[in-house]
C-alpha cells in the first residue's frame, strides 16, 4: 500500500487525497483560510504551506537512491507547497509546522501579511471567539506587527442583501463566499471587485445578495467580513450555549445548532451532516429562531363566554377530560400533525386508541414551487413521513373538511389549519376545538381550549425527513418546568453555571409556561384512570421501537451516534416526490 | 566571449519595407510562403511533428520573458483527440519598459499571423486567439484588419492551401490589467472571467482554455517562426548568442538619445546597445543604471555592465535576466529611491489580489518606499523591505510577487548608500 511520511510518522493510504484534508483527517493540523472541504481549493490564502519532498528512485531499476550515510535521498520541492491542493503521493515526505522551522516561519510571515490591512477590531467584531484568523494568529502568528504605515480603507457596513452585511476591511479575500455562490448555491451573485489590496466581494451593480442560502457565506467567512444582518452585535459567541438540533421549517431536516443566551434562541447555524445538508442550510431555516422566542403561548387558555382567558393546568386537564366524556367517541376527531414530532404524534395516537378512537388523521403541508432540489423542499413540515410511518391517516383538504363536518369536537396538535388555509373559521364553527400549540395564531385564537406545548427547541424528539431519515432534537431552551442542571442533555454555558440572579442574562420571564404534549396526555390519562404514562421523548421512542418494525433500530442514542438513521420506507409510505 | 556581428544584421521581424502591414506587400516580399511550404511540401514537411522538431531545433527562447524553448513547449501538447485545441498569443505586453510587440502589430502583422498559423498547424490547433492589451486600440484595429485580409485570401479558415488544415483566428482585447499578461490569467480573461492566475498543475497544455489543451506564446516568439521554416533552424541558431539565439526586438527607453525598438541579434554588448544603437546617454551625461528587460528584472549598476551581453546566460552572471529585452537606461541624475518607489507603485496597483503575500506585500513595499522617498524613513525600514521581499518571493501562485520583490531587493542592495542617505539619521538624537 502506498505510504506517506508526515512529520516523521508513516501513514498508509488508499485512493486520492488532498494533503491538507488528509492531515486533518489524521487529527493533525495545518492552518488555512481559503480551503473548504465542499468547494474547490484555489490555494489563494497561502497559509497551509508545508515542505514536501519525494524519495528519489532510480528510473531504470526502480531502487531508492541512497546518500553517503545509506539513507534514502529526498528530493525536496524547491518551494514550499500549499497542502490544500497537492495530492498525497506514494513516498511523499511532508514536514508541517510541527517539525520544520522553515514552514513555521512561512506561516508566520503569511499571517503577518494577512494582518497588515486587517482592522484588528476583534473587540467589536462579531466573529471574535469563533474566528479562524484570530485563533490561528494566536497559534501560529507573529507576536506583533512591523507595519507602521497606513492601512487600506475599504467600504464598511455594506448591506449586500436583506440578510448579509459586509465589512470589506476585514475581508482577507479568501473567496469562500464567491465560490459558495458559484459552486454550492449556484446563483453566482457574489464576485470579487477591484484589484490587489483594494479588492473585496460584492454583487453586480444594482443587484441584491438575496440568495436563499446567503447566510451560509457568513458561516464560512473565516473573518468577520460577512455578518448576519439579524444577529450582528447581539451576542458574543462565548456567552451562548450551542445545542445540536434539527431544522423543522421544511422536510429536509437540515442538521443545525441552536445558539441560546438567557434562554432566548439568538441564532441558528448549520451543523455538518454529509447525508443530509453537508455544511449548509437555507436562510429560511435560520429565521425559525423567532418562532422559538416570539409569540409563544404561555399557560393554558380557555374560552369563557366567547372569550379566551388564562386558565390553569388543573383546570385545562379537567376540561379536556370532561369534553371527551360528554361526547360519543364517533364525534371526536383527533388530528395529528406533520409539524409535530414522532413522539408527540405517537402519544396522541396511543391516547386516542385507548379511549376507543382508532383513527388519527393528519394533512400534509405541501407548497409546490418551494423546493429547489437542494435543501429546500415543497414539504414545509418536518415530519410528514413520520406521521405516515406511525400509521396516521393522511387526508387531503376535502377529506379533512368532511371529517371535521362530521365531528363535534376536534383535538388539534401543532397545526394551524386556518392560517395555512386548509380549514376556514366557518368549517370550525360550533365545534369544540382543543388546540395543542406552541405559538399564537388565527387557529389558536378560535380554539375553546389552548394547551401550550414545547417546541423542538424545548424537547427531545424525533422527526423523519422527506428521505426517510429519522433525526432528533435536543432541548436548548428551558421551560418553567425544566432545568439545565437537572436535564443532563442540555448544554450548560459559563453563564448558566456561574451566573446569578444578579447577572444581566438570567431572566426568569424568558421561560415559557408549557409542557411536552406527552406529559399533558399522561396527566389526562392519570386523572381519568387510564393505563397510559409517558416519561420523556427517549422512553417514548424506545416504546415505538419495540412496537413498530420500521423503527426497530431507532433510539435517541443510536440517532446521536449515527447523525440520524435512515429508515426503510415501504412503497405504501413513499414520500411525495420533491421537485 | 565572442562578439556578435550586429552591425551587418538584416532585420527579419521589422524590415525596412514600406507598407509591409498590407497583405499584398507582405505577399510580394515572400509572405505566407512558409505556411504554403509546410502545408503543401510533403517531402520537406511530412507531418506536423516535423515542424515542431524544426522549431525545437532552432531553440527560439520565448520572448515574453521566461525564455523557454518554444518548440519544446509545443511538444508538450497531448496528441489530438478530435476536440478543440487552442493557441493563445500573448500580446498583452504590459511589463513596464516593454513595447516591442506593438511594432509587430503595427509594421508586420502578417508575419505574426503566419507564425501563429504555422504553430497552429504544428500543434493541430483549431482556434487561435490573440490577446492584445486594451491600450493598444489602434493596433487592435490593425490586427483585426490584417486577420480579415488573411481570411479573404484564404490563409485563415477552411482547407488552407487546399489542405485539410482548418483554423480560426480571433482578436481579444484586454482591459488594462497587467496580470492578464500572465499566461493562465490571460486564459481566465479570454474565458470572460476575472484575471486571476490559475494554480499549476494542471498546465495549460493539459487543461487550458475552457479546459482544453492550449499553448501560449508571445507575439515576437511566433513571429520568428516563418523565418525558421523558410531558412531552417541552423540559420536561426547562427544568429547571436549560441545559448539564446536569434534576432531580438530590443525596446530601449530612458535617458538615451535615440530611444526606440531595434531588431538586432541576441548577445550584443549592453554598452554597445546603449552607446551605439541608442545613440548614447542624452545631454552627455554618464550612465548610472540599466534595467535590462522590463521592470521586474533586477537593475544593474553601470559598473556591472563591463563585458555583459544581452542574453540570459551573460546577464545571469551579474544577477539579472533578459526578460522581455525592454531596456530602461538611467543617467547619473536619476534618483533611485524615486525609481524604485515608482516600480513598487506599479506592482501594488497591478497585483490581482488573489494570494496573500502579493496582495498585502506589494502595498507594504510601496508605502514604506514612499515614506523613505519623503525623507521620513529610517535605516531599519530598508531591512524591513528586504525582509518583506523574502516573505513574498516564491510563495504565490504566479510570479507577480517575485516580479514585485526583485526590483526592491536588488535596487536596495545595489544602491544601498543612496537609500540610506535618504533615511533619517537616527530615531533619537544622541545629544
Amino acid at each position: 500500500m502506498p505510504q506517506v511520511i508526515i512529520d516523521g510518522q508513516t501513514y498508509e493510504f488508499e485512493g486520492k487525497h488532498k494533503l491538507l484534508q488528509f492531515i486533518q483527517d489524521l487529527g493533525k493540523e495545518v492552518p488555512f483560510f481559503c480551503y473548504h472541504p465542499s468547494m474547490t481549493a484555489p490555494a489563494n490564502c497561502r497559509q497551509c504551506m508545508v515542505k514536501v519532498g519525494q524519495f528519489v528512485k532510480d528510473r531504470e531499476t526502480g531502487e531508492y537512491e541512497l546518500d553517503d550515510d545509506g539513507e534514502k535521498t529526498i528530493r525536496w520541492f524547491p518551494k514550499l507547497q500549499t497542502s490544500c491542493n497537492i495530492d498525497v503521493a506514494d513516498d511523499m515526505i511532508v514536514h508541517t509546522q510541527e517539525t520544520d522551522a522553515l514552514v513555521r516561519r512561512a506561516q508566520k510571515d503569511n499571517l503577518e501579511l494577512i494582518l497588515i490591512n486587517h482592522p484588528l477590531d476583534c473587540p467589536i467584531c462579531d466573529q471574535a471567539g469563533e474566528c479562524p484568523l484570530q485563533i490561528q494568529t494566536y497559534k501560529y502568528g507573529p507576536e506583533g506587527s512591523r507595519f507602521e504605515v497606513k492601512k487600506v480603507h475599504k467600504p464598511k457596513r455594506v448591506t449586500l442583501g436583506p440578510r448579509v452585511v459586509l465589512d470589506a476591511e476585514r475581508c482577507i479575500n479568501c473567496t469562500r463566499c464567491t465560490r459558495f455562490t458559484e459552486q454550492i448555491s449556484k446563483t453566482h451573485q457574489l464576485t470579487i471587485t477591484s484589484r490587489g489590496d483594494k479588492n473585496y466581494p460584492t454583487t453586480a451593480p444594482g443587484r441584491e445578495f438575496d440568495d436563499p442560502y446567503s447566510l451560509n457565506t457568513v458561516d464560512i467567512c473565516p473573518v468577520g467580513a460577512l455578518t448576519s444582518a439579524d444577529f450582528r452585535f447581539r451576542a458574543r459567541v462565548w456567552e451562548m450555549n450551542q445545542t445540536p438540533s434539527i431544522d423543522i421549517t421544511n422536510g429536509k431536516g437540515c442538521n443545525i445548532d441552536l445558539w441560546t443566551r438567557d434562554n432566548i434562541i439568538l441564532r441558528i447555524t448549520p451543523r455538518y451532516n454529509g447525508e443530509v445538508n453537508d455544511h449548509w442550510m437555507p436562510d429560511d431555516g435560520r429565521e425559525a429562531y423567532k418562532i422559538f422566542n416570539e409569540n409563544r403561548i404561555s399557560r393554558p387558555l380557555q374560552k369563557l363566554d366567547g372569550e379566551q382567558i388564562l386558565s390553569s393546568w388543573n383546570n385545562s386537564i379537567a376540561t379536556f377530560i370532561e369534553q371527551i366524556e360528554v361526547r360519543d367517541k364517533k364525534e371526536i376527531l383527533f388530528i395529528g400533525s406533520p409539524h409535530a414530532s414522532v413522539e408527540e404524534n405517537y402519544s396522541l395516537q396511543q391516547f386516542a386508541n385507548l379511549i376507543g378512537i382508532n383513527e388519527v388523521v393528519f394533512t400534509n403541508h405541501i407548497e409546490s414551487g418551494k423546493g429547489d432540489g437542494f435543501l429546500l423542499t415543497d414539504d414545509l413540515a418536518p415530519n410528514a413521513t413520520g406521521c405516515r410511518l406511525l400509521g396516521l391517516k393522511e387526508q387531503d383538504q376535502t377529506e379533512l373538511k368532511n371529517r371535521v363536518k362530521a365531528a363535534t369536537m376536534i383535538v388539534l396538535v401543532s397545526d394551524h389549519f386556518v392560517d395555512r388555509g386548509v380549514l376556514s373559521t366557518t368549517d370550525l364553527d360550533g365545534k369544540y376545538l382543543i388546540s395543542f400549540a406552541t405559538n399564537h395564531s388565527e387557529t389558536t385564537k378560535i380554539a375553546d381550549l389552548v394547551i401550550p406545548i414545547t417546541t423542538a427547541a424545548e424537547h427531545a424528539a424525533s422527526y423523519v425527513n422527506v428521505d426517510g431519515r429519522i433525526q432528533r432534537t435536543i432541548p436548548a431552551k428551558e421551560t418553567k418546568y425544566s432545568n439545565r442542571s437537572l436535564n443532563l442533555e442540555m448544554s450548560v454555558s459559563r453563564l448558566d453555571r456561574y451566573g446569578t440572579n444578579f447577572d444581566n442574562w438570567v431572566t426568569e420571564d424568558n421561560k415559557v409556561d408549557c409542557i411536552p404534549l406527552w406529559n399533558f396526555i399522561s396527566e389526562v390519562a392519570n386523572a381519568s384512570g387510564l393505563e397510559l404514562s409517558f416519561d420523556d421523548g427517549r422512553s417514548i421512542m424506545n416504546k415505538i421501537s419495540d412496537k413498530l418494525k420500521t423503527f426497530e433500530n431507532v433510539s435517541h442514542e443510536a440517532m446521536d451516534d449515527q447523525l440520524g438513521i435512515q429508515l426503510s420506507l415501504n412503497p405504501k409510505t413513499e414520500t411525495p416526490k420533491v421537485k | 566571449m565572442s562578439t556578435v556581428d550586429w552591425k551587418n544584421f538584416e532585420p527579419v521581424l521589422i524590415p525596412d519595407i514600406k507598407d509591409l502591414h498590407k497583405i499584398d506587400v507582405y505577399e510580394k516580399n515572400g509572405g505566407y510562403q512558409a505556411l504554403k511550404s509546410i502545408l503543401t511540401d510533403k517531402k520537406k514537411w511530412a507531418d506536423p511533428k516535423s515542424v515542431v522538431n524544426e522549431v525545437k531545433e532552432a531553440n527560439i527562447r520565448g520572448r515574453g520573458g521566461a525564455g523557454f524553448n518554444a518548440g519544446l513547449k509545443w511538444s508538450f501538447m497531448p496528441p489530438a483527440d478530435g476536440g478543440a485545441r487552442y493557441l493563445a498569443c500573448n500580446g498583452d505586453e504590459s511589463e513596464p519598459g516593454t513595447f516591442k510587440d506593438r511594432k509587430i502589430f503595427e509594421y508586420n502583422p502578417h508575419l505574426f499571423i503566419e507564425g501563429a498559423l504555422i504553430a497552429a498547424y504544428a500543434m493541430e490547433i483549431t482556434s487561435i486567439y490573440v490577446y492584445i492589451r486594451g491600450e493598444y486600440l489602434p493596433y487592435i484595429k490593425m490586427m483585426e484588419k490584417a486577420i480579415e485580409d488573411a481570411y479573404d485570401k484564404g490563409y485563415i479558415g477552411k482547407s488552407i492551401f487546399g489542405s485539410s488544415f482548418n483554423v480560426d483566428f480571433y482578436v481579444h482585447s484586454g482591459a488594462g490589467a497587467y496580470i492578464c499578461g500572465e499566461e493562465t490569467s490571460m486564459l481566465e480573461s479570454l474565458e470572460g472571467k476575472r484575471g486571476y492566475p490559475r494554480v499549476k498543475p494542471p498546465f495549460p497544455a493539459q487543461k487550458g482554455l475552457w479546459g482544453r489543451p492550449t499553448t501560449i506564446n508571445n507575439i515576437e516568439t511566433l513571429s520568428h517562426v516563418p523565418a525558421v521554416i523558410n531558412r531552417g533552424a541552423q540559420w536561426f541558431k547562427n544568429i547571436g548568442a549560441p545559448t539564446h539565439p536569434g534576432p531580438i526586438l530590443y525596446g530601449i527607453s530612458g535617458h538615451v538619445n535615440k530611444p526606440g525598438v531595434y531588431e538586432l541579434p541576441s548577445g550584443i554588448p549592453v554598452i554597445d546597445l546603449i552607446n551605439e544603437v541608442a545613440g548614447g546617454i542624452r545631454n552627455g551625461k554618464k550612465l548610472k543604471a540599466v534595467i535590462p528587460g522590463g521592470s521586474s528584472t533586477p537593475i544593474l549598476r553601470a559598473d556591472q555592465l563591463e563585458g555583459i551581453t544581452m542574453d540570459a546566460d551573460s546577464l545571469r552572471t551579474v544577477g539579472s535576466m533578459l526578460g522581455t529585452a525592454g531596456m530602461v537606461v538611467m543617467d547619473e541624475d536619476t534618483d533611485m529611491v524615486d525609481v524604485l518607489w515608482r516600480i513598487a507603485h506599479f506592482y501594488h496597483h497591478e497585483s490581482c489580489g488573489q494570494c496573500t503575500p502579493c496582495r498585502e506585500g506589494t502595498g507594504w513595499l510601496e508605502k514604506v518606499l514612499l515614506k523613505i522617498k519623503n525623507g521620513e524613513g529610517e535605516v531599519r525600514d530598508l531591512d524591513l523591505l528586504l525582509d518583506v521581499t523574502t516573505q513574498m518571493e516564491g510563495r504565490t501562485i504566479c510570479a507577480l510577487a517575485d516580479a514585485a520583490a526583485w526590483p526592491v531587493r536588488f535596487t536596495i542592495n545595489r544602491f544601498r548608500d543612496e537609500f540610506e542617505a535618504r533615511c533619517k539619521k537616527s530615531v533619537h538624537a544622541l545629544a
